[in-house]
């Protein structure tokens, strides 16, 4: 993959951050971590506001209308017509111009009939002729009729753009000032705005923005296929999807998984929900337990057990002293090996099937509801403790943004690793039902493929994990040492506050650095993973360590 | 006229009521409509099957309603007798353009009804609307007209 391609989220950076990212570069040079990985030369997509698409736009129709010489409202058919590229309309234009003139129905005028009286061919009713209007074939119509006409085609929806003379036999096209003059103003407004969201909706390299009432554009800035995700982040509503598919961000998955993954979650809901809903007792007492913090780390209310929730296991068997790091993504289809007599194969090919399939379901699910606990985090502390911890520490709530990053980061972090999931179902499909079906398993070098995906899964789980205890717990602990030792509203002790703030910025860019990796590694495939990625990953799980 | 279709009349639109004069006093070739006793909107149409089709011989019954928003919306039309056509399906709805987004305001009753009396000497079946039938014309041509002509002996008799 060229530079060009690079994770998209330099390009989220407004111009001030950008320097903070650049810094934040620097940074990580004395670690001695590969620059590339967080700095992205081109941005893959822009975000587009309101002015800036209009100003677009005009400038699209002034290119147009200079070169050709022909009226704006004209340049905007030609334009429609090959979905505002400037280019291929000229191209068009001077190549096949009787062609291209007639595709968008400009015709040359028609002479002014001499009549002074006719009948209108919708209604039959006749009207002298300077009480009727027409486009340049000169077919007459009564105003009433053009009323209806325009007014019926604007309802019709942003067809009414390429709006033809009533004639059936004519393909002239309908002049805006007939609509102007004849389609009531609700009417009128709404051709209007079909005129402006042609430029986004008939072109190629925008789309609009999906959030809720968001009237930002993204434009794509990088060559892609058609069926490419682009995963895109607007910078004015947070919205957070694919350029190509239009669902929410799924990078490294493909679009056609993500569509797939859909489906069969839907199809197994039920069965699946239920079991989740239900089973998540603490392994310990066997409570219910009703996960309320993000990250991953359960401790039970009642019986002080610490556990993972994932898996379940004991959150001791997760630290690093007894090697174990993050073991609980592992599926272990091989310890279903064994001896299977024909029926039980059978049996049990079902089950373990959905077996199977909940385990990555229960955890992207998982993370996916951790991402969307995190964010209403983010909204919660956003507006309650910024305020006061900018008083208690004396400085500009702007300083305070390092806390936001790190969240943003968490949020994301946690999507991707949600995808990783599906990316797993799909990539190991094949390798699991093989280990499952035949007593031979994999060869070694699928083996050494899925140990490396899981291996860098768990790494990343354990990198978020540690950013996400970090500007939860920490920053909690912070804030609560200091408002039990002084009272509400004193200075905080200022050298653990920044002690905290070199720390959790470290771990922001650390984790940002090792996410935006791995997304490009598995968007890659398997072949190069162990290549790629096999060198690199002890050094920077050693960076890690130095950073805390 | 009686006195219940003149009260009717009034409140018509006068496009329908010229259309309908025409279309009585200089009636088509082969294709007659007239407008319901109790709603002058409603047609009730015949059109003859056209010689050199495999419909020649039949008689075609179709209804033609000419909804509120008529002519800017095109009047609604659908075969009442049985027809083995690949543009026409069972329940006697047909596929044709200008009866749906290829229609204009400047179209009438009568050049509707042509279009369908020439969609019967020229069936089309890369459009189908019913599409085993387009599918036997096109896998076996002389056998779908065979059919086509035995529906309308059996069916299209006046």
């Amino acid at each position: 993959m060229s530079d060009s391609e690079e994770y998209a989220s330099g390009s989220l950076m407004e111009d001030e951050e950008e320097e903070e990212q650049e810094s934040a570069s620097d940074q990580e040079k004395d670690f001695g971590l590969d620059n590339s990985v967080t700095v992205s030369k081109k941005p893959a997509y822009r975000i587009l506001k309101g002015e800036t698409l209009e100003e677009r736009r005009k400038q699209a129709l002034e290119e147009v209308t200079g070169v050709l010489g022909i009226t704006e409202e004209d340049a905007a058919r030609l334009l429609r017509r090959f979905k505002w590229d400037v280019t291929r309309v000229h191209e068009e234009w001077f190549s096949n111009y009787d062609a291209v003139r007639a595709s968008v129905g400009l015709q040359d005028e028609a002479p002014v009939p001499s009549t002074s009286q006719a009948t209108c061919m919708i209604c039959f009713e006749s009207y002298p002729t300077d009480q009727m209007y027409s486009a340049s074939c000169r077919h007459l119509f009564c105003h009433d009729c053009w009323q209806g006409y325009t007014s019926t085609a604007i309802a019709d929806g942003p067809a009414c753009l390429d709006l033809r003379c009533p004639d059936p036999k004519c393909t002239a096209c309908v002049p805006t000032s007939i609509i102007k003059r004849t389609a009531p103003p609700e009417a009128l407004a709404k051709y209007q705005s079909f005129c402006v969201r042609s430029f986004v909706e008939d072109n190629r390299s925008l789309v609009w923005c999906v959030g809720r009432g968001c009237e930002c554009a993204v434009e794509c800035c990088v060559d892609r296929t058609a069926d490419e995700a682009l995963d895109v982040i607007c910078s004015s509503c947070g919205a957070t999807f694919c350029f190509n598919c239009k669902e929410e961000a799924h990078r490294p998955v493909s679009c056609e998984w993500v569509r797939k993954w859909a489906i069969k979650n839907s199809a197994e809901s039920e069965n699946v929900h239920w079991i989740i809903a239900n089973t998540k007792p603490c392994p310990r007492c066997s409570r219910p337990i009703e996960k309320n913090q993000g990250c991953m780390h359960m401790t039970c209310s009642q019986c002080r057990f610490e556990f993972c929730w994932l898996c379940q296991g004991d959150w001791k068997e997760h630290g690093d002293r007894t090697g174990g790091f993050f073991n609980c993504n592992r599926y272990d289809a091989a310890k279903r090996k064994g001896d299977y007599d024909e029926e039980t194969r059978k049996r049990d090919n079902a089950k373990q099937s959905l077996e199977r399939y909940m385990h990555y379901f229960e955890r992207w699910d998982a993370h996916q509801k951790a991402r969307n606990k995190a964010k209403a985090d983010q909204a919660r502390i956003s507006a309650d403790w910024l305020e006061r911890l900018s008083e208690q520490t004396k400085t500009p709530s702007s300083q305070l943004k390092f806390i936001m990053d790190a969240w943003s980061q968490i949020i994301e972090c946690r999507r991707v690793l949600s995808w990783t999931y599906t990316y797993g179902y799909y990539a190991l499909e094949d390798m699991d039902h093989k280990a499952s079906s035949t007593k031979e398993g994999n060869s070694s070098a699928e083996e050494n493929q899925r140990f490396f995906f899981e291996f860098l899964q768990a790494d990343a789980e354990r990198s978020l994990e540690r950013l996400h205890e970090a500007a939860e717990v920490q920053l909690k602990k912070v804030m609560e040492n200091n408002s039990t030792a002084q009272g509400n509203g004193a200075p905080l002790d200022l050298d653990s506050f920044m002690a905290f703030r070199t720390h959790l910025i470290g771990l922001t860019d650390v984790t940002r650095g090792y996410f935006e990796k791995l997304v490009r590694q598995l968007e890659k495939g398997f072949e190069d993973l162990e290549r790629d990625f096999g060198g690199g990953s002890a050094e920077e799980a050693a960076l890690i360590e130095t950073t805390l | 006229m009686n006195s219940a279709q003149e009260a009717q009349a009034a409140q018509l639109p006068r496009r329908i009521i010229k259309e309908t004069q025409r279309l009585l006093s200089e009636p088509a070739p082969g294709i007659s409509a007239s407008p319901s006793e109790d709603n002058l909107r409603y047609f009730n149409v015949m059109i003859l099957g056209p010689s050199q089709s495999p419909y020649e011989g039949g008689v075609f019954k179709l209804e033609l309603f000419l909804p509120e928003d008529y002519p800017m919306a095109p009047p609604k039309v659908r075969f009442l007798t049985k027809i083995y056509h690949p543009n026409v399906d069972k329940l006697g709805r047909i596929c044709l353009d200008i009866l749906k987004d290829k229609w204009s305001p400047a179209l009438q009753i009568r050049t509707v009804l042509l279009s369908i009396q020439a969609l019967l000497s020229a069936p089309n079946p890369d459009d189908p609307l019913a599409d085993n039938v387009a599918q036997h014309w096109k896998s076996d041509e002389p056998g779908a007209i065979r059919t086509a002509r035995d529906w309308t002996l059996r069916f299209a008799q006046s």
